[in-house]
């Protein structure tokens, strides 16, 4: 037992510890930060609701939660249904040579910038960019993708599609493969092989997948303001604009108050879900 | 049909990755643009971006700083992730959750705000405008990615394999060696993998916490919103090229182990 | 004008050095006029030998080229933290122990704000060559408080509108009504900061000077701003604000003057900037030295670089971005060593230059709020872009 004990401390205790000292600290300081004032364009410690006031009464506040959560959302669902077809083809049926280079490709984007791979849609998808000029020359009038909701997209898709795919290769790759060909040999057909056999048992891998493609965009300021044009402002782009107001960081910091906990939901939701064991559903 | 069916299926693949190589393509070919804006039109070929990439010794600097973190942020991330993991798929006690909660939190603070917070906790502790203060605020910002990549992986090892190491007289500890960590190497590699690329990218933290020691996204970052050249799509090539090459080895290394 | 001070150490002391008779000099200001290449040029020391002068500035002041000059001088290192915003610049000093950095290059509005929250020192007007500068420029109004010099103006511009030539004539940029029109419909473009995005609008509806307006002015001012969404393009950060230019997605930019249209046109785009007859601001960059700083002494002397002849000729051509200078030694000698950026720039004592420009009486500085708060100001940006 003691033996136990002493195992079980070197486990849990290196993580724990780290997080707790390097982050829980500045955590509690947010916390803490959203009651202080601002004087001087300083931090003064106080005791005020008036942040949480003001920012809950603001009427577009709720706007601009409402749409970073859609624009998650939607770009949620986007990367993962793009994704899973290709996860879906790497994870069954590539051979293994193909696998490891379509690994290696997903891999090198992570290391460009993501901020100058953003920077770069802007010449392909602008009003006189690539595609438009190549849209043009076959006749077909300009289509209007910068600063819209489009261009938003693109720019989630480009943060995260390879992660997506990745994590959901992984979970298809370790599907024991006598479970297809059983599926198979039921005469079950192709699609519903995919949504009988594939989907449930790479669940943990879609959920993951998922969760984190969530994240990051509820997360995002690139992507809405680089190629959306800041037109359609999100939670990240609004913490930036109030502290663009005299250096209110209190007030920031309620707004971040407001996307930690969604996220937190989010994550809880979904790892409850992903690593629910089926015999515990009945 | 069946033919077609794989067809179909092939050339999606090859179209979801023309999307994601589509900004590195034309990043790298504006990068040989000699015009300062990436726009059209085309304004004639020139290498004079990477000769100011090369003369510009604070780049070469941030870029050698941003490996030295990143390296040693998805060391530290991965192994703290990976017993942060083990934790979760090993035990049940009161406050797992509370715990666990802390742990996984950082990935959804706006990374603005933590900047600052960062920044305000390091100057407690005498670490600000330091590289090392990079190196912890990055690290907590990467132990949640990395535990959950090996959790979803322990998810998949059934429970009798520890078992089965342990009624054959292995230690905890070994087992964890023989048998646990075998089984995640995939996800402890994948895991590394990801921590570095997010370390080496991120540069809002970076930012707030550095001093006049700056990584390269940083310096990119500066570059971009301050002096718009396309030294940033030097860079950009620059740093895709390297990654390619270590990427493939290390790659080429695990296949050519496996075998 | 300046105060005449006498420096304590002052004139009884045996080693009456340079410094103290040029602080006497300049403290006696316009009329003893100083050598005409400042300072800075005359000293040779290795007092500072091996020393590293910390900077936090906006990008580009930290290339080599700038600085390349006063390092050999002096044997120093130059280091820049490079932020691209007032209000991280605030967030950040406000946060960083003092003592790592010793200069400071902000905007006059927020050498204001940093004056407010203690982060600089007081610094001695003797010490720099305001006598060479324009007069309108000897004590610019944003860097006193309490009859106290805080910073030393740098480099500046004017902001009105930037617009595409191909699309617009120079008739119809001749006022902010331009932006109105059904013609750029989708193609107006904002620079995605309040004040230089209300302030031009605030000029076009009369207000004089733009940023003392009473809250009546001010609910006009929100109309004015609000009826032009429909014309909306986008809300850019610096970057895609020039390639909002370039890829043709703007066509015209208020708020936003030669510091964006010069590097454009040079790259060959169609795009000039002009102060509307409305009005126009005025940005300036000023530097100052941090409170607590490690090296005063040597940020004194870079400071004395940068406004040096030499040195403002140097920051008014960055390949970041060019601008205007208030030394006039400056406009001589850029007249002299880079002669087409003194015509691009309008830097020429003999020609139509941008002092004319200010003299007209149009030109406003770009300032802080005065009645209302500055949060007011910031969110009905806010909800302008949330419409």
């Amino acid at each position: 037992m003691r033996r136990l004990n002493a195992f079980f401390a070197t486990i849990t205790v290196p993580p724990i510890l780290w997080q707790v000292i390097f982050f829980l600290v500045p955590l509690i300081f947010l916390v803490v930060m959203t009651f202080w004032s601002v004087q001087n364009y300083r931090l003064k410690p106080d005791f005020t609701f008036t942040n949480w006031q003001k920012v809950l009464a603001a009427g577009y506040f709720y706007d601009i939660y409402l749409r970073t959560f859609l624009y998650a959302a939607a770009a949620t669902v986007i990367t993962s249904i793009v994704a899973f077809p290709v996860s879906l083809f790497l994870g069954l049926n590539a051979g293994p040579r193909f696998r490891i280079v379509a690994i290696f490709l997903l891999i090198c984007p992570f290391f460009t910038s993501y901020l100058v791979r953003t920077y770069s849609w802007q010449v392909i998808i602008s009003d006189n960019g690539i595609i438009n000029t190549m849209l043009g020359a076959v006749g077909i009038g300009q289509v209007a993708m910068l600063n819209t909701f489009v261009g938003t997209m693109i720019g989630y898709a480009t943060f995260f599609l390879p992660l997506v795919i990745l994590l959901q290769f992984a979970s298809i790759a370790a599907i024991d493969r006598d479970l297809i060909q059983a599926a198979h040999n039921l005469r079950c057909g192709r699609l519903r092989t995919i949504f009988a056999v594939v989907v449930p048992s790479a669940k943990v891998g879609l959920t993951v997948g998922a969760a984190f493609a969530f994240i990051l965009a509820f997360g995002d300021f690139v992507a809405p303001s680089l190629l959306g044009g800041g037109r359609s402002p999100t939670l990240s782009i609004l913490i930036i604009d109030t502290v663009k107001s005299a250096s209110d960081w209190p007030r920031a910091s309620v707004v971040a108050m407001a996307m930690i906990v969604t996220m937190m939901g989010v994550i809880f939701a979904a790892l409850t879900f992903a690593y629910r064991k089926p015999g515990e559903t009945h | 049909m069946e033919r077609l069916i794989r067809v179909g299926q092939v050339s999606f693949v090859c179209l979801v990755f023309c999307f994601i190589y589509l900004p590195i393509v034309s990043l790298i070919a504006f990068s040989f643009n000699s015009n300062r804006f990436p726009s059209l039109p085309w304004t004639g070929f020139s290498l004079h971006w990477y000769n100011e990439v090369f003369a510009d010794p604070s780049i070469i600097d941030a870029f050698v700083l941003s490996i030295l973190i990143a390296v040693s942020v998805s060391v530290t991330a991965t192994l703290l992730g990976f017993l942060g993991a083990y934790m979760d798929y090993r035990w049940r006690f009161t406050g797992k959750n509370a715990l666990l909660a802390i742990i996984i939190l950082p990935p959804t603070i706006p990374l603005i705000v933590l900047g600052l917070a960062m920044l305000n906790f390091l100057k407690q502790v005498g670490l600000a405008a330091s590289p090392l203060g990079i190196f912890v605020s990055h690290s907590i910002l990467c132990i949640p990615f990395a535990l959950a990549v090996i959790r979803m992986r322990l998810a998949d090892m059934p429970p009798e394999l520890e078992q089965a190491a342990w009624n054959l007289g292995c230690g905890q500890t070994r087992t964890i060696f023989k048998v646990v960590v075998p089984h995640c190497l995939p996800a402890i590699i994948a895991a590394l993998l990801i921590t570095t690329a997010l370390s080496f990218d991120e540069f809002m933290i970076a930012w707030f916490v550095s001093g006049v020691d700056v990584t390269l996204p940083v310096r990119i970052l500066t570059l971009l919103q301050g002096q718009v050249s396309a030294s940033i799509n030097a860079i950009g090539s620059i740093v895709f090229a390297i990654s390619l090459i270590l990427i493939s080895s290390a790659l080429a290394i695990i296949v050519w182990s496996r075998k | 004008m300046t105060k005449f001070r006498i420096n304590q150490k002052g004139l009884l002391r045996s080693d009456v050095s340079r410094r103290n008779f040029m602080g006497l000099a300049g403290g006696a200001a316009a009329g003893l006029a100083m050598s005409s290449r400042g300072v800075w040029a005359q000293e040779a020391t290795d007092e500072f030998k091996g020393k590293e002068l910390n900077v936090l500035t906006w990008p580009g002041h930290g290339d080599p080229y700038m600085v390349g000059a006063f390092e050999e001088r002096y044997g120093v290192r130059v280091r820049v933290k490079e932020y691209v915003g007032g209000d991280q610049l605030l967030a950040v000093i406000n946060s960083t122990p003092q003592g790592v950095y010793d200069v400071i290059l902000a905007d006059a509005e927020v050498v204001e704000q940093l004056v407010d929250a203690d982060q600089i020192e007081p610094l001695n007007p003797a010490d720099y060559p305001f006598a060479d500068f324009f007069p309108e420029f000897q004590k610019f109004e944003q860097h006193w408080k309490d009859d106290q010099l805080y910073a030393v103006m740098l480099r500046f511009g004017y902001l009105g509108l930037a617009y595409n030539t191909e699309k617009l004539s120079a008739e119809e940029v001749k006022s902010y009504k331009i932006l109105w029109d059904s013609k750029v419909t989708g193609k107006v473009g904002w620079f995605d900061w309040y004040l230089t995005s209300l302030q031009p609008l605030s000029l076009y509806n009369g207000n004089k000077p733009p940023y003392d307006i009473s809250n009546e002015a001010f609910d006009k001012l929100r109309e004015t701003l609000f009826s032009l969404k429909p014309q909306t393009a986008g809300y850019f950060q610096m970057a895609d604000l020039f390639s909002s230019f370039a890829n043709g997605q703007a066509w015209v930019v208020p708020g936003i003057g030669d510091w964006v249209a010069l590097l454009l046109e040079d790259q060959g785009r169609p795009v000039k900037a002009v102060v509307p007859d409305e009005g126009g601001l005025q940005w300036t960059e000023s530097l100052s030295i941090a409170k607590g700083a490690k090296n005063p002494e040597l940020a004194k002397r870079y400071i004395q670089y940068a406004t040096s002849p030499e040195g403002q000729v140097k920051t008014a051509t960055l390949s970041s971005y060019a601008a205007a200078i208030p030394n006039k030694e400056g406009w001589k000698l850029m007249a002299k060593e880079k002669p087409e950026w003194a015509d691009r720039l309008r830097l020429r004592e003999d020609q139509e230059n941008v002092m004319d420009q200010y003299r007209k009486g149009n030109i406003f500085p770009r300032k802080l709020p005065v009645q209302q708060s500055i949060e007011v100001w910031n969110e009905t940006w806010t909800e302008f872009k949330n419409m």
